[in-house]
């Protein structure tokens, strides 16, 4: 934490995005075309702003904005660390990629869904650049609202329950988090990142603090999606429009985990989550999340709900790895938050070319679908080997780091949960890729097309991503570098 | 300015403008829309200018007559006098500005000027209910907005219409007796009808019980009048079957009358140092909070089950009401500031949504919840007014409604009352049941093809409720402009 610098960057950068809306309001209905072109090349233009905090970000060094006050001690700030950094140029990206992708697949209420899409990137950035909790809750509350029409695009009598299904979710998650905000100011009298830990013995007692923890993570547990907390996820993914699915379950649910992220490292400190005791249930939870997650992912048909319950199984790897409280299991954590990113976008958007190509969405139906899309069967088929953790892909090195970590964690029982999990991986992903590829004769002839181009190169630069985080883990640009920062600050 | 030096122009003016209302009408009823509304906007410019020229301790003050206080009727304008008054009159050019194409649809044409009068006639009351510094002066501006409401629930003539009026006004003139009363105790308790005046002799002359029974009567007078649990029987009907602009003014400004008056009985009169002589004001206080509790709770249940728009917006008043008492009654720095910005949050998103129903009645008689679907495709900017307008009564940020929730959570955190921190937060769940409901209807229903004879209704509507839909929003953004004020408005009335 050595320099700090204050500049309006950050404040460009979250609301660039809204430049989107000034675009759908100009040419939304007369010229359709054009305005696609700006909502995707502002979303570029947002990943090219974040780009340049980069070298500060490896530096470790901080760039703060007041944006308002609010009360003495509390104030809407924008701030970039390096954790922020890693997550908003990860999620920029991302948001790129589906964007693109949505250029082929989203055909109707293209106005609202862009304008959603924009918006809800700015607030993701917004949550990612938060100097503060207060700001953190502020953004994270409206990126909850404004994924609400990404769910329910289609309005399908399914799309809206899930819809219903979310909101409920994520409003109690909002008031639960408020709750833990004030409470939090009350006692530690400040709400500021800095780092450290600012939610001290000093301040509270030992039950007031795992009070605030525990209401903290009821409500960042929702979007992180950790068991019983889950219910919305295996409904609203598959009823939102893939590349939706594949920004829920990439980005999003990954907000969740950024929460925690802070309530960890910022709010009460690796040390002190030692003292409080609170390691061993959490990691409790995330196994059995992981455990339970992968099994209900093998009850299912239905190909998006199976890689819904997928993401619940693997977003809790990354509080396996945050709650060993060991460094190692810290990077494995924090990488799986890229690896599981890349990986799940690559498989959602895969099923969204399948569904937009075939109409098919039940397992049991895609025999030789591996002829007919082949390019995009292999971007699947890298990513599922990579959720299995074979090695050479992204998924292999998250598993190892989490292996080392409860090695150092003193914990090496939990490397059974990691096992146990591949191999269910296995259960619920070689089916499909084996019925893909080996089964049944060539859908629909021969390959013509595979699909369009806007939504191919998305899947593969995806796909390309699963292989490059899985071989050059630690050449300088890749989350490797960023993690090691993180977690050398921590620790 | 003319208004600092003679602060009683603000109700002299619309006072003489009301009066001659129907006069001109006599020669014009087609000049009553404009004189109205050059009445609203001419108070609204004299309100406004008062703007920092009040400060904490020293208020603007003026003998009427130039009797000197206590003989004397005095205005007395301080922080909240002036935050009513600016609310007032923000809302009352709006408010008008909407009466014009509303009133056309709604109202007989003989019936207009009397609508424009009774409107003037409530605006007038409630800048005088506020900004009086004498204790019976108050209660006749209560008489006067609360008579000039009743007939203006009534006013369409409609037999639902009169019998709803009519149970307000049994219920209002029992409410007006009780504080009449307590008017009476306190006066031969200490001889004295100024309020400040009241107060210092409360804490100088030896207690006496009838102060306490007076202070009774207060609450249980003005609890009526601003619709808490439970009392707030009256509410629903009187504010869902009035002409919309009339529920918008009721629901916004009238019921917050209730409030200031509970504010100026507890807060203003009595004090807290009134504590340490009776155990009533400590205890009252709790009842209000617990009281408050039950409003939003019960009150959000009542709403999520009404099946009609209005209906259903009055019910959540009952809710806000809740909000801001448990703010003002936790007794703490925040979370009266919190109460007290609630009321200007609540204002306007309650105005907003009353006018968006009233659009909905004006183009094509929804008055049904499922009548509403799909209509955000054909009135956007209506729909969008009132799906912001939510965010903010539900208390979701960048609005104003979340600002003053996150003040009264805190200063309920404060006070160490964490059981009303989880009712609270209980409530906005509740009240995110049945505001985004509608949103839901309005934007996520309906038919992909909209209805070509619907569309947005017109500008002198939409634009008064689009303007307070984006003041929740700015207000929520720019919190920081009143709550210094608020707070230090806070401290001064606790600390006395």
């Amino acid at each position: 934490m050595s320099k700090g610098t204050s500049s309006v960057l950050p404040v460009i950068v979250v609301f660039t995005p809204w430049l989107a809306l000034v675009g759908a309001a100009l040419w939304g209905k007369a010229r359709p075309k054009l305005a696609k072109a700006v909502y995707v090349g502002i979303t570029a233009a947002t990943l090219c702003l974040i780009l340049p905090f980069y070298a500060r970000a490896l530096d470790g060094a901080v760039t703060t904005q007041r944006l308002l006050g609010v009360v003495s001690g509390i104030s809407l700030s924008l701030r970039i660390d390096t954790v922020g950094f890693y997550f908003a140029i990860l999620l920029a990206f991302l948001w790129l990629l589906a964007t693109v992708f949505s250029l082929g697949y989203i055909h109707e209420r293209e106005t609202r869904y862009y304008c959603f899409m924009a918006l809800n990137l700015s607030f993701c950035i917004g949550v990612a650049f938060s100097a503060n909790m207060f700001t953190l809750f502020i953004f994270y509350e409206l990126m909850s609202l404004c994924t609400y029409p990404l769910i329910i695009h289609d309005e399908t009598e399914q799309a809206r329950k899930a819809g219903l299904k979310y909101l409920v979710y994520s409003i109690s998650a909002g008031a639960v988090i408020l709750a833990g905000v004030l409470l939090q100011f009350f006692y530690a009298g400040t709400l500021n990142f800095t780092g450290h830990a600012t939610l001290t013995y000093a301040d509270a007692s030992k039950p007031v603090l795992l009070v605030i923890f525990s209401i903290y993570m009821l409500g960042f547990g929702v979007k992180a999606c950790i068991m019983p907390l889950h219910g919305w996820v295996p409904d609203a993914h598959p009823a939102a429009p893939a590349p939706a699915s594949a920004l829920l379950s990439g980005v999003i649910l990954k907000i969740g985990i950024f929460g925690i992220i802070r309530v960890l490292f910022d709010v009460f400190g690796v040390k002190q989550l030692r003292l409080l005791g609170v390691s061993l249930p959490m990691l409790y939870v995330a196994s059995f999340t992981i455990i339970v997650g992968s099994l209900f992912a093998i009850t299912q048909t239905d190909l998006k709900r199976r890689l819904a319950y997928s993401s619940v199984a693997q977003v809790s790897y990354i509080i396996l790895g945050l709650f060993l409280l060991a460094p190692d299991g810290a990077i494995g954590g924090l990488l799986q938050v890229a690896n599981h990113a890349f990986m799940k976008a690559t498989l959602f958007l895969c099923s969204g070319i399948i569904i937009h190509e075939t109409g098919k969405r039940d397992v049991r139906e895609l025999d030789g679908v591996g002829s007919k899309l082949p390019l995009t069967m292999l971007a699947f088929s890298v990513a599922a080997l990579g959720m299995m953790g074979v090695p050479a892909t992204a998924g292999f090195i998250t598993k190892w780091e989490l292996g080392v970590g409860c090695i150092q964690a003193h914990r090496p029982y939990f490397i059974a949960v990691l096992l146990i999990s591949s191999l269910l991986n296995a259960v619920y992903f070689l089916p499909v890729i084996y019925a893909a590829f080996f089964k049944g004769g060539p859908v629909g002839g021969l390959l013509k097309h595979e699909t369009k181009r806007t939504m191919l190169i998305p899947v593969l630069i995806t796909g390309a991503f699963v292989l490059i985080l899985g071989i050059f883990v630690t050449v300088p640009g890749l989350p490797y570098s960023l993690v090691e920062v993180i977690t050398k600050a921590v620790f | 300015m003319v208004a600092a030096k003679h602060p009683v122009l603000l109700v002299a003016l619309p006072l003489v403008f009301a009066a001659f209302c129907p006069v001109l009408a006599m020669w014009k009823k087609s000049a009553c829309f404009p004189w109205a509304l050059a009445g609203v906007s001419a108070t609204t410019f004299l309100a406004w200018s008062l703007i920092g020229k009040v400060s904490p301790r020293g208020a603007v003050a003026y003998n009427l007559g130039g009797w000197k206080p206590p003989w004397g009727i005095q205005i007395r304008i301080d922080y909240v006098g002036l935050l009513m008054i600016c609310l007032v009159t923000a809302l009352g050019p709006l408010l008008v500005l909407y009466s014009y194409r509303y009133v056309q649809h709604e109202l007989k044409p003989e019936r207009v000027p009397y609508y424009y009068t009774l409107f003037l006639l409530v605006f007038t009351a409630m800048i005088g209910f506020t900004i009086t510094g004498d204790l019976f002066n108050m209660f006749v501006f209560m008489e006067i907005f609360s008579i000039a409401s009743y007939a203006l629930v009534a006013i369409t003539g409609a037999r639902e219409a009169v019998r709803a009026a009519f149970k307000y006004l049994l219920m209002g003139a029992t409410s007006s007796l009780t504080v009449l009363l307590a008017i009476a105790f306190l006066y031969s308790a200490t001889g004295s009808l100024n309020m400040l005046d009241i107060s210092i002799r409360l804490k100088t002359t030896p207690y006496v019980p009838v102060a306490a029974v007076a202070l009774v009567l207060f609450v249980a007078g003005f609890s009526v009048k601003a619709a808490l649990f439970p009392v707030h029987v009256w509410l629903p009907d009187a504010h869902s079957i009035a002409p919309a602009p009339v529920s918008a003014l009721l629901s916004a400004l009238v019921i917050k009358m209730g409030v200031i008056g509970l504010f100026r009985a507890i807060f203003t009169i009595y004090g807290p140092t009134f504590a340490t002589r009776s155990s009533t004001w400590s205890s009252l206080a709790g009842v209000i909070s617990w009281l408050a509790v039950a409003s939003i709770l019960i009150g959000a249940v009542l709403a999520i089950i009404q099946k009609d728009f209005k209906v259903m917006i009055a019910y959540s008043s009952v809710v806000h009401i809740g909000y801001i008492l448990l703010g003002l009654m936790v007794l703490t720095q925040e979370g009266t500031a919190g109460g007290l910005f609630d009321i200007l949050a609540h204002a306007m998103g309650k105005a907003c949504f009353f006018l968006v129903a009233g659009i909905f009645i004006y183009k094509g008689e929804r008055r049904q919840l499922r009548e509403l679907r799909g209509l955000g495709r054909t009135m956007p900017v209506t729909a969008g007014a009132f799906a912001i307008a939510a965010l903010s009564i539900v208390g979701m940020p960048p609005t104003a409604g979340f600002m003053a929730k996150f003040y009264i959570l805190w200063g309920c955190i404060q006070g160490g009352r964490y059981y009303f921190v989880v009712l609270a937060l209980l409530g906005s769940l509740l009240t995110a049941v049945y505001c985004f409901r509608v949103v839901y209807y309005l934007f996520f229903t309906g038919a992909r093809m909209p209805d070509a004879r619907i569309d947005e209704g017109p500008a002198t509507m939409y634009i008064p409720a689009a303007l307070l839909a984006l003041g929740t929003v700015f207000f929520g953004v720019f919190a920081n402009l009143l709550i210094p004020s608020l707070n230090t408005a806070a401290r001064v009335i606790l600390a006395k």
